[in-house]
């Protein structure tokens, strides 16, 4: 992709590509992340800053070359977003494993660990493979967290946001990467939906970082797990993730941080102009909240007896908020807690936060969707000429919608059904295919059995995390445009082919 | 090629004739019987269900009496009781004149539930189940065709082996009956003998419906005989050969020894048996009609076949190569054994199954779930349902990058209406959401994770074997009262499929859900003012 795209930015004529170019863009982002993990290397004096620095310069070029050497083409639609987006992903996590790589922190002749790490930061997974964290320099752990916050609000939106250059413009592109179903506007301008959701992202991740420093975290550790937390990634530069500072009030703001990521960024910025009532009349919001509640009671109930009632009231809501806003922050290891526990788990990774959040797994607004189709269908059974609109709230949902987003749970739970065999057969035991399958299609983090929050992600064979890191990539895009990512791009290049003919032809 | 002439066998007509005279008999006996006062499609129903089964006590306490076994008192009692009681239902009610599709759903569950007490009184005045929720789930395992029991077969007298065994059979012929004559109405979503369209297949089949079904029991009839004399031949005893053959066929699994086919421990045997399964996952129709005609292509023809055969060799294939043994032929069989037995849902042993890689655990549970074809007497999920949402989820691909594009899904040659797909994805769903509460349920009752899992979608599939735990038939034993009711239910559901359960259900509390309609409908207008 790279040398195919460097030959074509040398050419006088800049090619109208769009995918290349926001490649462009997205390897500007990460370089931009590496410079200032560097920084943060030379004040820590722990090393890694050269690694980091060649990092971000090997990177930056090649995002030069991408962005400069190539235009917007003219038309937009969304196959071609579709394909920019899956595109610049792909470009993304493999420039993205660099610095682990050029640090020595992972070893080059397991470049696939280290494009691992880097997609699952990326992605907002937090499933690691590294194992030793004390060796690793702090300035690759902030590089580290700062991934998943790039990933969290998305690459693209970003791009969109603060670069006038890109010129592209088109709910579609958003769409394709955020997650959920639609995609709202929250102003006229694609653009300027692009900035407000960006700047809401950080200044929330600002007041994150200083209430976490507030409540007795270093300067470092509040920044980086701000940025996992806003991005409901769960990468933690600790070992132990939040069960290593034991501090009721970290965990406390730690919980109201994902609950508020897990949430719908355009419904807290029209909360932000509007006044609190905008989230009543967000059906969604009240099936998000109920979930975590619900879980939270089911897992009270369940580790009654098991654990002290404060402990108890502690962790199962930590667990509840973040798995339900699939965060996968650990605070104790739930593997030791009942299979019941385990199920309510696993419920929450599959459901995921809401629609526009960004939490992973299949949403919030699906879940919705779905429930009401089962039961229009009843309804249906019994009054066979019944037209029953599907409404969610107020809102009723178009049927091209309703396919699309049946299609998409169709597909979900085969990927994860797939996937968990795949994993199976290649030696891992049921539980912990099935569930580390669940965990990397939703980007959570920690899965059950063997792989649980206190555990790594070695215990699956080589292949097998092949597997897992194609999933990842495949949930946090919302499975259709990584899927669709070489038929829309064979698409893009006939269309190309076919303006130049005509071009030629006159 | 000109199409052979139609060759008619003597035999089989005379089992057609003999068949079709069954059927109108007890069709007969039981419109003269139902001229009751209250219109009832349930109590006719279920008075139905109840006369029919009390000669299954009575034969069976019969040869239970033969074998000198302590049963026949208990059976013949309560299946004179039974007999009575059905009588008496059937003598005040009478077959409504309209009939809406709710009420159907309702007297079509409340049928499979009839039919589910016969079997708990039988298991529960033998004395085979010491308590009412072990007798429940007994008879919804009996009911259903599962292979889920807590008891030691071999402890169990000849006329109880053989009621379960019949009763298999008998619910699994029962079940064609329903494929042929009531799901077509109903609509549940590709599950009616016409392959699935289920739309047209209510306005083709219904009028010739009398004469499919006919020849649709003759046919699993002819199987059974011919499953028997192959069993018979490969060396089994007359009376197991007999047992075997009838759990076989129906999909059922119920053996007369504790280690299933295994106990047996003959490589012809399970060969035989292989091949039974296969069969019994087979659609019936398709089968017919390839038959009649001698015109084997058709199975080729018939897309949904193909995937079938294909989903066996496919994850047979796949197992051996996850092992990291050269295959042998022992190795070939064992595989096959298993694969069938799942995908089947017969849910027959041989072999050691704590053996079986994780890949291959897996895979089984995967093809618990997918079932047998449709319009055959096995559960699960169904071949030609996750073909036809295979190409769902194809089509909506497609969509999100044409979005304006019109397609309609075809499977072979006939196309999917939308009602129908709309129908099948919400049972796919309900289902779902049932098998994770009942998995809840499960392990909130003490199985583990695994044990809890993969009993629930054992059980939904009607197959029986789980994993998990030490043995493949523990799961019921390792189970406390709440387990063995929602193992029942999850069964029941299985069978009959959760549409009907849950629009009966929501029959019984139509008044109420009017009710609530209706007040908040007037808070809001109070709200809007």
């Amino acid at each position: 992709m790279a040398s195919n795209s460097a030959r074509k930015g040398s050419s006088l004529r800049r090619p109208a590509v769009t995918p290349v170019r926001v490649a462009g863009a997205g390897l500007l982002a990460v370089a931009f992340a590496m410079i200032v993990s560097a920084a943060v290397a030379v004040i820590d004096g722990g090393g890694a800053a050269a690694g980091l620095t060649t990092a971000a310069l090997i990177t930056a070029s090649v995002g030069c070359a991408l962005f400069f050497g190539s235009k917007v083409s003219p038309s937009a639609d969304s196959a071609l977003a579709f394909a920019s987006v899956a595109w610049s992903w792909l470009a993304v996590s493999l420039a993205g494993a660099l610095p682990f790589l050029l640090t020595g922190v992972v070893s080059w002749a397991h470049f696939d660990d280290a494009i691992f790490e880097s997609v699952s930061g990326f992605t907002c997974t937090g499933s690691t493979i590294l194992t030793d964290f004390d060796s690793v320099p702090q300035g690759l752990l902030f590089y580290r967290s700062m991934t998943q916050w790039l990933g969290g609000m998305g690459l693209v939106v970003l791009a969109v946001a603060v670069l006038p250059a890109l010129g592209i413009g088109g709910l579609d592109l958003i769409a394709s990467e955020a997650p959920g179903p639609t995609a709202d506007r929250l102003s006229l301008r694609v653009r300027d939906t692009a900035r407000r959701l960006w700047l809401l992202y950080g200044a929330v991740t600002c007041i994150v970082a200083m209430l976490l420093f507030l409540v007795g975290m270093s300067v470092f550790d509040a920044v980086t797990h701000a940025f996992t937390t806003i991005a409901t990634g769960g990468y933690s530069p600790r070992a132990e993730s939040i069960a290593h500072f034991d501090s009721v009030a970290i965990e406390l703001v730690i919980i109201a941080g994902m609950l508020y990521a897990g949430a719908n960024f355009s419904v807290h910025w029209h909360a932000l102009s509007q006044g609190i009532g905008a989230y009543r009349r967000v059906s969604e919001i009240r099936w998000y909240l109920s979930l975590i509640a619900g879980a939270f009671g089911l897992l009270l109930w369940v580790n009654n007896g098991e654990l002290e009632l404060f402990r108890n009231l502690r962790e199962s809501l930590f667990y509840a908020v973040s798995l339900g806003s699939n965060t996968g922050f650990g605070s104790s290891n739930y593997v030791l807690w009942m299979p019941a526990a385990h199920l309510t788990l696993l419920i929450l990774m599959l459901v995921g936060g809401m629609s526009g959040s960004t939490a992973g797994g299949m949403k919030v607004l699906r879940l919705q969707v779905i429930f009401r189709y089962s039961f229009r269908e009843l309804m249906r059974a019994r009054h066979p000429n019944a037209i029953i609109p599907i409404r969610l709230g107020r809102t009723t949902i178009e049927e091209q919608i309703a396919s699309k987003v049946v299609g998409f749970v169709l597909l979900y739970l085969g990927l994860i059904v797939a996937g968990g065999v795949i994993l199976s057969g290649l030696g891992v035991d049921p539980v912990t295919a099935f569930s580390g399958s669940v965990s990397a299609l939703g980007n959570v983090g920690p899965a059950l059995g063997e792989a649980g929050p206190t555990s790594n992600f070695l215990v699956f064979p080589r292949a097998g995390r092949l597997v897992l890191m194609a999933m990842m990539a495949l949930g946090r895009l919302e499975l259709f445009p990584a899927m669709l990512m070489l038929v829309a791009s064979l698409r893009g290049l006939n269309r190309m082919h076919r303006q130049r003919e005509d071009t030629k032809s006159p | 090629m000109t199409p052979k002439p139609p060759k008619r066998a003597t035999v089989p007509g005379y089992a057609q004739r003999l068949t079709g005279w069954i059927l109108s008999r007890s069709a007969l006996l039981l419109r003269r019987l139902s001229k009751g006062r209250v219109e009832t499609a349930t109590g006719v129903t279920v008075g139905a269900v109840w006369v029919l089964i009390a000669p299954l006590f009575f034969v069976c306490g019969v040869i239970d009496w033969l074998d000198g076994g302590p049963d026949v008192v208990a059976l013949l009692v309560s299946g004179f009781v039974i007999q009575l009681v059905g009588f008496s239902i059937l003598r005040f009610s009478k077959f409504p004149s309209i009939l809406p599709v709710a009420r159907l759903f309702t007297a079509f569950v409340s049928g499979a539930v009839a039919a589910l007490i016969a079997a708990t009184i039988a298991h529960l005045v033998t004395g085979v189940a010491p308590t009412i929720d072990v007798a429940l789930v007994e008879a919804s395992a009996t009911v259903t065709g599962t292979n889920a029991t807590t008891v030691e077969p071999e402890t169990v007298s000849l006329g109880m082996m053989l009621f379960r065994s019949l009763g298999q059979w008998l619910a699994a012929a029962a079940m064609i009956i329903v494929l042929v004559r009531i799901l077509p109405h109903l609509g549940v979503g590709g599950l009616d003998a016409d392959g699935g369209v289920a739309t047209r297949s209510a306005r083709r089949l219904a009028p010739r419906s009398s004469s499919t079904m006919v020849r649709l029991l003759t046919l699993y009839m002819g199987l059974t005989l011919l499953l028997a004399i192959a069993y018979f031949a490969a060396g089994m005893p007359l009376v197991d050969s007999v047992i075997h053959s009838l759990t076989t066929i129906s999909s059922g699994g119920f053996s007369s020894h504790s280690g299933s086919i295994g106990a047996f421990d003959s490589p012809a045997i399970e060969w035989v048996a292989i091949v039974g399964m296969i069969i019994a996952g087979t659609s019936l129709p398709l089968m017919f009609r390839a038959l009649r005609r001698g015109d084997l292509h058709r199975f080729v023809r018939s897309i949904e076949f193909r995937t079938y055969i294909g989903l066996i060799i496919t994850a047979v294939v796949a197992v051996l190569a996850w092992s990291d043994k050269w295959p042998t032929a022992d190795n070939l069989r064992e595989t096959f054994f298993w694969v069938t037995s799942a995908i089947s849902t017969t849910g027959y042993v041989a072999g050691n199954l704590s053996l079986v890689s994780y890949g291959s655990e897996a895979l089984l549970l995967v093809l618990m779930v997918i079932g047998g074809m449709s319009a055959s007497v096995a559960g699960g999920f169904k071949v030609m349902r996750f073909m036809v949402l295979g190409s769902y989820i194809g089509r909506e691909l497609r969509r999100s990058i044409h979005p304006s594009v019109v397609e309609k899904i075809h499977l072979g040659k006939s196309s999917i209406g939308e009602v129908a797909l709309a129908r099948i994805i919400g049972e796919l769903f309900l289902a779902t959401m049932v098998i994770l509460a009942m998995v809840l349920l499960f392990t909130a009752d003490g199985l583990n994770f695994e044990a809890a899992f993969s009993f629930a979608i054992s059980a939904l599939s009607n197959v029986g074997f789980a994993f998990g735990l030490g043995g493949p038939n523990e799961h019921l034993q390792a189970l406390g009262a709440v387990g063995h009711l929602s193992g029942a239910l999850l069964m029941l559901i299985g069978r009959v499929s959760i549409t009907p359960i849950l629009v009966s259900l929501g029959g019984i509390g139509e008044p109420l859900q009017r009710d609530i309609r209706r007040w908040r409908q007037t808070r809001h207008e109070k709200a809007v003012r």
